[in-house]
C-alpha cells in the first residue's frame, strides 16, 4: 500500500513540476516600475507638464470654470481666443514684458490683477488650496497649451525643511477641516466663493447678515445640499458649490457652522 | 506488415510519425501550393505540438483495457523475451546515447543567438510626449479623420510614406521594402489582420512617433531599426501616415471600448 | 438655607481640585492630542522570503482553503437534495462525510485567515489602514458572519442524523443551503476589498482622503459582480474536483470490492460536478476581462497582450490538460458501464478534436523563436501558424473542445440505457443535428471573425458561447425526455475502473489548484506597482511584478503547501470515524477484464438507441 503513496507522491510532484517547468521556458520579464513623481524633487518640464494636467482636470479644479463648453464661466484656456491662440500662445501677449510663465503665476495667485474682459471676476486664489510646486506644475501644463514650457525645477521654491505640509497644502487635500472652529472654517473655506466682511470672493451670495435672511435650518440645508437652497439671482451658478462639506465636518463642527452664520445678523 | 498497422503499438508509432513528417515539411511546403505563404514551424512550437501529439497518443492507447494491454506488448517483448537479446542490447546502448546527444546537442556553444521571445503588440504607456506636448493615448482618435479634409491627408500621408517608410516597409505595405532584408527583426507587414487592424489608431501613432528606442521593457530585446519619428515629422504628419495606412491596406483601426 | 449653600460651596472647593488635577494631566497630554497618529506605509521586511512573498503565499493558501469550504458546502447541499428526492442513501452519506471534513478544513482556514490579518497589518499597515477606513462597516459584517456560519455549519452537521426523516430532513437541507448563503455574503464582502484595489472608482485620487471615499462606489466597484460570480463558480468546481481525489486515494487504498465501488462512484459524482461547472467558467471569465478592458483600456492590454500575455499560454497549457484528463476518465469509465463500448470506436475521433484543439489554443501568437527562425518567419508572427495565434482560432478550438466534452459526458449518460419512448429514433436524430448547427455556428463564426474589425469580433465569440450553452440545455432537455422511463442494459460495475484512471483525478485536482495560483497571480498582477490601482503606489523593493517563472515557483510551494495540509486535514478526518460503506446494488466481484468488442460493433454515430445484439 505504501506503493501507492508513493504512486501518487510521484504524480503529484511530476504534474507540479511540470507546470513550473513550462512557465520558466518561457520568456521571462518583470513588470516595468515607471519612475516615481515626487514634486519636490528636481522634474524634467514633461513630468511637470503631467502633474499639472491631472491637477488642471482633477484636484485643481479649475475645469469648473474654464471649461470647454461654450458660454462656460471662465475662458477656454486650451482652445483658440480671438485670435489669440490658446493660453501657451496668448499669455506672452497679454502684457506686454512680462514672460509668459511670470504672467501665468501671477493670474493663478492674484486672479483679480488680470481679468478678461467680459467675464466676471469670480476666480478663487491658487495658492488657498494648492502649493507652491502644484500652481507651478499647473503654469507648465497650461504653457504647452499651444507654447514651450518654459517653467523649471528653479522656479519652485523649496518645500518646508521639517517637511510638515502647508496649510493651505492640508486643506487641498479636504481633510483639513478636523481640527477648525466655525470661524475659521467660514473665514477660511466659505469665502472662497463668498464674501464676508469685505473679504473673499464675489460668485455666492455675500455672507454679511445671512442669518438675517435665512433660517438655521436652511442654512444647514444650504451646505449639505447646496442646490435645494438657491438664493433669487444665482440660479446659474447652482451646482458649483461644493457637495461635499457634510462629509468634510463632524456634526459637531456643522452646527456650529450655522450657528455661527445664523448669528449673523 | 497487415497485422502491425493493426497494433496500437505501431499505430500509435505512425500517427506520430506522420504527425512530424506534417509539422516539419507540410505546414512550410503544402501552404504555397495553394497560394499562402509559409515559413518553417520555430523549433519551440514544433517542440510543443509534438508533446500534444504525444500526449494524445498515449491518452488513445491507454483509455481502453485491451488497447492498453496490446500497447505494453511490444515493450514488454523486448524487455523481456531472451530471443530479443540483441535488439536490447542496442536499445539500451542507443537510448542512453540518444540522451547524452541531445544534452550535448542543447548545452553546446553556437552561433545562433538564443531564442527569445519578441512582444510584437507591447502594452503601451498612458501618455507619451512628442514635442513638448503630452498625449494621452488612451481614447485618443486621429483628429484628421474629423477635420473634414480626410483626402488632402491621405495625400500627404501618401507622399510621407514613399518618402520615408517605403524603402523598408515595402511599395506594397507587405514588409518587403528594398532594404527590409538586411533587417532582422524584419519591418512588419502593414497589410493583413495580423498588425494594424488589431490596434487603436493611437497605438500606431505611438509606434511610428517613439519606433524602437521607445519600446518599453516586454518588447525587449529590441533590435528593431524603426526610427523615432517624432523628430522626423510632426504629429499632424504622422497622423497623415496612419490615415494613409489604414486607407492604403483596406483595413479600420481598432475602435475603443464603449463606456 | 445657609447651611446649604455653605456645604455646596465646600463641595465646589474640594471638586474643584480632582477638576484641576484632571485639567493639569490633559495639559500635559496635549501634545498627544495634536498630532494625529500617521500608520506608517511599510513594516519591516519578512525575513528570507521577504514581505511580497510571505503575503502572497499566505493569501494563496488561505484562498485555496477558502475555496474549499465554500465548494464542499455546495456539492454537499447538491448531493444532499439528490439523496433526497432520488431516494439514493449513497449521496446522503456522501454529502455528511465530506461535511465531516469540512469541520476541520474550517478551522484551517480561520487560522491561516487570521495569519493573513495579521501579516497585513504588520507588513503592510499603510495600506491596511487606508482599506479599514473605507471599509470598516463591511469589515465588522465579515467578521460577525463568521458566527452564524459556523453555528450552522455545527448545526448542519452535528444535527444530521436527528432531523433526518420527513420535514426535519427538508429543514436540515434549509441548514445547508443557509450555510452556503453564509459562505457566498463572506466571499462578497472580501471580494469587494480585494476588486476595490484592482479597480478603484474613477472619482477616487491619489490624494482623496479615505474618509471620503462612498462606501457603496467602492463597495461595488467594476470588477465586484464577475470576479463574485467567477469565484463561486471556479470554487463548485475546486469543491468537486477535491471530493473526486479524496475517492480516488480511498481507491487505491481499499481493500474490498464494496469499498472500491463506493469510492469509485464517489470519484464519478466528484469529477461530474467539477467537469459540469467548470464548463461555465470560461464564460463567467469572458465577462470578467471584459470589465477589465471596460474599466481601463491599458489594464486590459496589460492582461493580455503586454507582460502578462504568456500567462494566458501556460493557463491553455493547463486548461488543455483539464480537458483531457477529464475525458480520459470518462472514456475508462466507460468500460465499466454495460452498453459502454458501443461507444468506444468513437473516442479516438473525439481525442483529435481534443488535441488539435488544444494545438490551436496553445499557439502563441508571437512565438519563441531565434533569429534564423525569425528572419525566415518575417517576423515573430508565424505568416500561417499566425492566423491561429488571435483569438478567433482560440474560442472556436475551446468551443470545440467543450462541446466534445458535453459529448462524452452524454456518451456516458446514455451508455447503459434502451430508450423505451416511441419517438426516440427522431429525439436522437434531433440532438445530432442540434450538435451538428452549433458545430457549424462555432466554426463559421471562427472564420468569419477574420474578416470583420476587432470589436466586431469580440462580439462574435458571445454568439459562439450562446450557441454552446443553448445546445447543452437543449441536447440535455432533449435527453432527459428521451431517457424517460429507459430500460437498463444492466447496472454500472462500479469499481471495475482501471487504477491508472484515478491517477487522472490528481493530475485534476492539482491543475485546478495550480490553476487557481496562476489565475490568483494574473489578477493581482495587473495592478503591477499599485496597491490600489492608480491610487496607492507600492514604494517597496518588491514593487515589480515578478516573471512567469518566478510566480509559478511561488504558485507551486503555495500548492504543495496545501495539498500537505488538505491531506492532513483528510488524515484528521479519517480519524473522526471510519467511512460508512453502503451495500450496493450488485457487488462487485469481477475482475477486471478487456471489454472492447472490436470496430464492429457498435453501428451508427454512437448516439444510436438501438439495442445491440447479444455477444
Amino acid at each position: 500500500m505504501a506503493s501507492v503513496d508513493l504512486k501518487i507522491l510521484a504524480v503529484g510532484a511530476m504534474t507540479i513540476a511540470l507546470y513550473t517547468t513550462v512557465a520558466n521556458i518561457i520568456p521571462q520579464l518583470e513588470s516595468d516600475l515607471p519612475p516615481e513623481v515626487d514634486l519636490a524633487a528636481g522634474m524634467t518640464p514633461e513630468q511637470l507638464v503631467e502633474i499639472g494636467g491631472q491637477l488642471f482636470a482633477g484636484a485643481g479644479g479649475c475645469v469648473v470654470c474654464h471649461a470647454e463648453t461654450p458660454g462656460a464661466r471662465a475662458p477656454n484656456l486650451s482652445a483658440d481666443y480671438q485670435g489669440e491662440g490658446p493660453i501657451g500662445v496668448r499669455c506672452h501677449a497679454r502684457i506686454e514684458g512680462m514672460a509668459c510663465k511670470d504672467f501665468l503665476y501671477q493670474s493663478l495667485v492674484q486672479p483679480t490683477q488680470h481679468m478678461v474682459e467680459g467675464y466676471p471676476p469670480i476666480m478663487p486664489p491658487a495658492d488657498r488650496t494648492l502649493t507652491q510646486p502644484q500652481i507651478w506644475a499647473i503654469v507648465a501644463y497650461l504653457e504647452s497649451l499651444g507654447g514651450e514650457v518654459t517653467v523649471t525645477a528653479a522656479d519652485i521654491p523649496a518645500a518646508p525643511a521639517d517637511g510638515a505640509p502647508e496649510p493651505a497644502a492640508a486643506a487641498a487635500t479636504g481633510a483639513g477641516l478636523e481640527a477648525m472652529g466655525p470661524a475659521e472654517i467660514v473665514q477660511v473655506e466659505c469665502v472662497q466663493c463668498h464674501l464676508y466682511e469685505g473679504e473673499g470672493v464675489e460668485l455666492g451670495p455675500a455672507l454679511d447678515g445671512i442669518g438675517a435672511r435665512r433660517s438655521a435650518d436652511e442654512l444647514r440645508r444650504a451646505i449639505l445640499d447646496p442646490p435645494s437652497v438657491v438664493t433669487e439671482g444665482y440660479e446659474e451658478l447652482v451646482g458649483l458649490m461644493p457637495v461635499d462639506f457634510g462629509r468634510r465636518m463632524s456634526a459637531e463642527q456643522l452646527e456650529s457652522v450655522v450657528q455661527y452664520l445664523s448669528d449673523l445678523r | 506488415m497487415r497485422e502491425r498497422l493493426r497494433h496500437p503499438f505501431w499505430q500509435g508509432a505512425l500517427v506520430l510519425g506522420v504527425a512530424y513528417a506534417l509539422f516539419r515539411w507540410g505546414i512550410p511546403y503544402l501552404p504555397p501550393l495553394l497560394g499562402i505563404s509559409s515559413a518553417p514551424v520555430p523549433r519551440s512550437v514544433m517542440l510543443q505540438y509534438m508533446l500534444t501529439v504525444l500526449v494524445g497518443i498515449l491518452v488513445w492507447v491507454s483509455d481502453n483495457e485491451e488497447r492498453w494491454r496490446r500497447f505494453k506488448e511490444p515493450m514488454r517483448a523486448l524487455l523481456v523475451q531472451p530471443e530479443r537479446r540483441v535488439a536490447r542490447g542496442a536499445m539500451l546502448v542507443v537510448l542512453p546515447l540518444l540522451v547524452a546527444f541531445v544534452t550535448y546537442d542543447s548545452l553546446r556553444p553556437k552561433i545562433s543567438a538564443p531564442a527569445g521571445l519578441r512582444s510584437v503588440h507591447p502594452a503601451n504607456p498612458t501618455s507619451i510626449t512628442v514635442r513638448g506636448e503630452a498625449m494621452i493615448l488612451e481614447g485618443l482618435e486621429n483628429p484628421l479623420r474629423t477635420a473634414g479634409r480626410e483626402e488632402e491627408a491621405v495625400e500627404l500621408g501618401f507622399d510621407l510614406y514613399y518618402q520615408n517608410c517605403m524603402p523598408c516597409h515595402g511599395d506594397y505595405l507587405d514588409g518587403q521594402g528594398h532594404f527590409a532584408h538586411g533587417f532582422n527583426p524584419l519591418p512588419l507587414p502593414l497589410r493583413g489582420g495580423g498588425t494594424i487592424a488589431q490596434l487603436t489608431e493611437s497605438y500606431v501613432f505611438w509606434r511610428i512617433a517613439k519606433g524602437g528606442p521607445g519600446l518599453p521593457r516586454e518588447g525587449q530585446p529590441w533590435n528593431s531599426a524603426m526610427p523615432a519619428w517624432d523628430e522626423i515629422l510632426t504629429p499632424e504628419e504622422i497622423w497623415a501616415v496612419t490615415l494613409f495606412l489604414y486607407e492604403q491596406a483596406g483595413l479600420s483601426p481598432r475602435t475603443w471600448e464603449e463606456h | 438655607m445657609n447651611a446649604r449653600a455653605a456645604r455646596l460651596r465646600w463641595a465646589r472647593r474640594w471638586a474643584l481640585a480632582p477638576g484641576l488635577l484632571l485639567l493639569g494631566l490633559t495639559l500635559l497630554a496635549a501634545p498627544l492630542l495634536g498630532q494625529v497618529y500617521q500608520p506608517p506605509a511599510y513594516g519591516s521586511d519578512f525575513p528570507l522570503i521577504g514581505s511580497r512573498n510571505a503575503i502572497w503565499i499566505v493569501a494563496q493558501v488561505h484562498l485555496m482553503f477558502a475555496a474549499f469550504v465554500l465548494g464542499v458546502p455546495m456539492f454537499a447541499v447538491v448531493t444532499e437534495a439528490i439523496g433526497i428526492w432520488g431516494k439514493d442513501d449513497r449521496y446522503d452519506r456522501l454529502s455528511k462525510e465530506f461535511t465531516r471534513l469540512l469541520l476541520v478544513a474550517y478551522s484551517a482556514t480561520a487560522l491561516l485567515g487570521g495569519l493573513f490579518l495579521f501579516l497585513l497589518v504588520t507588513l503592510y499597515p499603510g495600506l491596511f489602514a487606508y482599506l479599514s477606513e473605507i471599509f470598516h462597516i463591511s469589515m465588522w459584517v465579515y467578521a460577525g458572519l463568521f458566527f452564524f456560519e459556523s453555528a450552522t455549519l455545527y448545526m448542519y452537521y452535528y444535527g444530521w442524523d436527528r432531523w433526518k426523516e420527513g420535514w426535519a430532513k427538508l429543514g436540515h437541507l434549509g441548514l445547508g443551503v443557509l450555510l452556503n448563503v453564509w459562505g457566498t455574503a463572506v466571499l462578497f464582502i472580501a471580494n469587494a476589498w480585494l476588486t476595490f484595489m484592482m479597480s478603484p472608482p474613477a472619482d477616487v485620487a491619489p490624494d482623496t482622503s479615505p474618509a471620503m471615499v462612498q462606501f457603496w462606489s467602492a463597495f461595488a466597484n467594476a470588477t465586484w459582480m464577475p470576479i463574485n460570480i467567477h469565484r463561486l463558480i471556479a470554487n463548485a468546481v475546486f469543491g468537486g474536483s477535491i471530493v473526486a481525489a479524496y475517492a480516488g486515494y480511498r481507491f487505491l487504498k481499499s481493500r474490498t470490492p464494496e469499498e472500491r465501488a463506493h469510492y469509485d462512484w464517489m470519484g464519478y459524482v466528484g469529477n461530474f460536478i467539477a467537469i459540469a461547472v467548470f464548463l461555465t467558467l470560461p464564460f463567467a471569465g469572458y465577462w470578467l476581462g471584459r470589465e477589465i478592458y471596460e474599466y481601463n483600456q491599458q489594464m486590459g492590454v496589460t492582461m493580455m497582450g503586454g507582460f502578462m500575455s504568456w500567462l494566458w499560454i501556460v493557463q491553455a497549457f493547463l486548461i488543455g490538460v483539464l480537458f483531457l484528463a477529464a475525458n480520459y476518465y470518462l472514456w475508462l469509465g466507460l468500460g465499466r458501464i454495460p452498453g459502454g463500448e458501443r461507444f468506444v470506436p468513437y473516442t479516438k475521433w473525439m481525442l483529435a478534436v481534443l488535441v488539435i484543439g488544444f494545438m490551436v489554443w496553445a499557439t502563441p501568437h508571437s512565438m519563441i523563436a531565434d533569429r534564423d527562425e525569425v528572419a525566415a518567419m518575417g517576423g515573430t508572427h508565424h505568416p500561417f501558424l499566425g492566423v491561429l495565434g488571435l483569438m478567433s482560432a482560440k474560442n472556436t478550438a475551446v468551443n470545440l473542445m467543450i462541446l466534445t466534452t458535453f459529448l462524452s459526458f452524454l456518451m456516458y449518460r446514455r451508455a447503459n440505457k434502451i430508450p423505451t419512448v416511441s419517438w426516440a429514433k427522431t429525439g436522437t436524430l434531433a440532438q445530432g443535428t442540434i450538435l451538428a448547427v452549433c458545430t457549424a455556428v462555432v466554426i463559421f463564426y471562427g472564420i468569419y471573425g477574420y474578416f470583420v474589425p476587432t470589436l466586431v469580433r469580440i462580439g462574435f465569440s458571445v454568439y459562439q458561447v450562446l450557441a454552446v450553452l443553448f445546445t447543452i440545455v437543449a441536447v440535455i432537455g432533449l435527453d432527459l425526455l428521451v431517457m424517460r422511463k429507459a430500460e437498463s442494459r444492466g447496472p454500472i460495475r462500479w469499481g471495475e475502473m482501471p487504477e491508472r484512471s484515478q491517477y487522472a483525478l490528481f493530475v485534476l485536482v492539482i491543475t485546478f489548484t495550480w490553476l487557481m495560483g496562476l489565475m490568483g497571480f494574473a489578477r493581482s498582477g495587473i495592478r503591477q506597482h499599485w496597491h490600489v490601482y492608480e491610487v496607492m503606489r507600492d514604494t517597496t523593493a518588491h514593487a515589480a511584478t515578478p516573471a512567469l517563472g518566478y510566480a509559478a515557483q511561488v504558485i507551486s510551494a503555495c500548492v504543495v503547501i496545501f495539498l500537505l495540509m488538505i491531506a492532513f486535514v483528510f488524515w484528521i478526518g479519517g480519524m473522526i470515524a471510519t467511512p460508512t460503506l453502503v451495500a450496493h446494488e450488485e457487488p462487485v466481484v469481477v475482475p477486471v477484464r478487456g471489454t472492447d468488442p472490436g470496430p464492429d460493433a457498435a453501428p451508427g454515430l454512437g448516439l444510436d438507441p438501438q439495442p445491440l445484439p447479444a455477444e
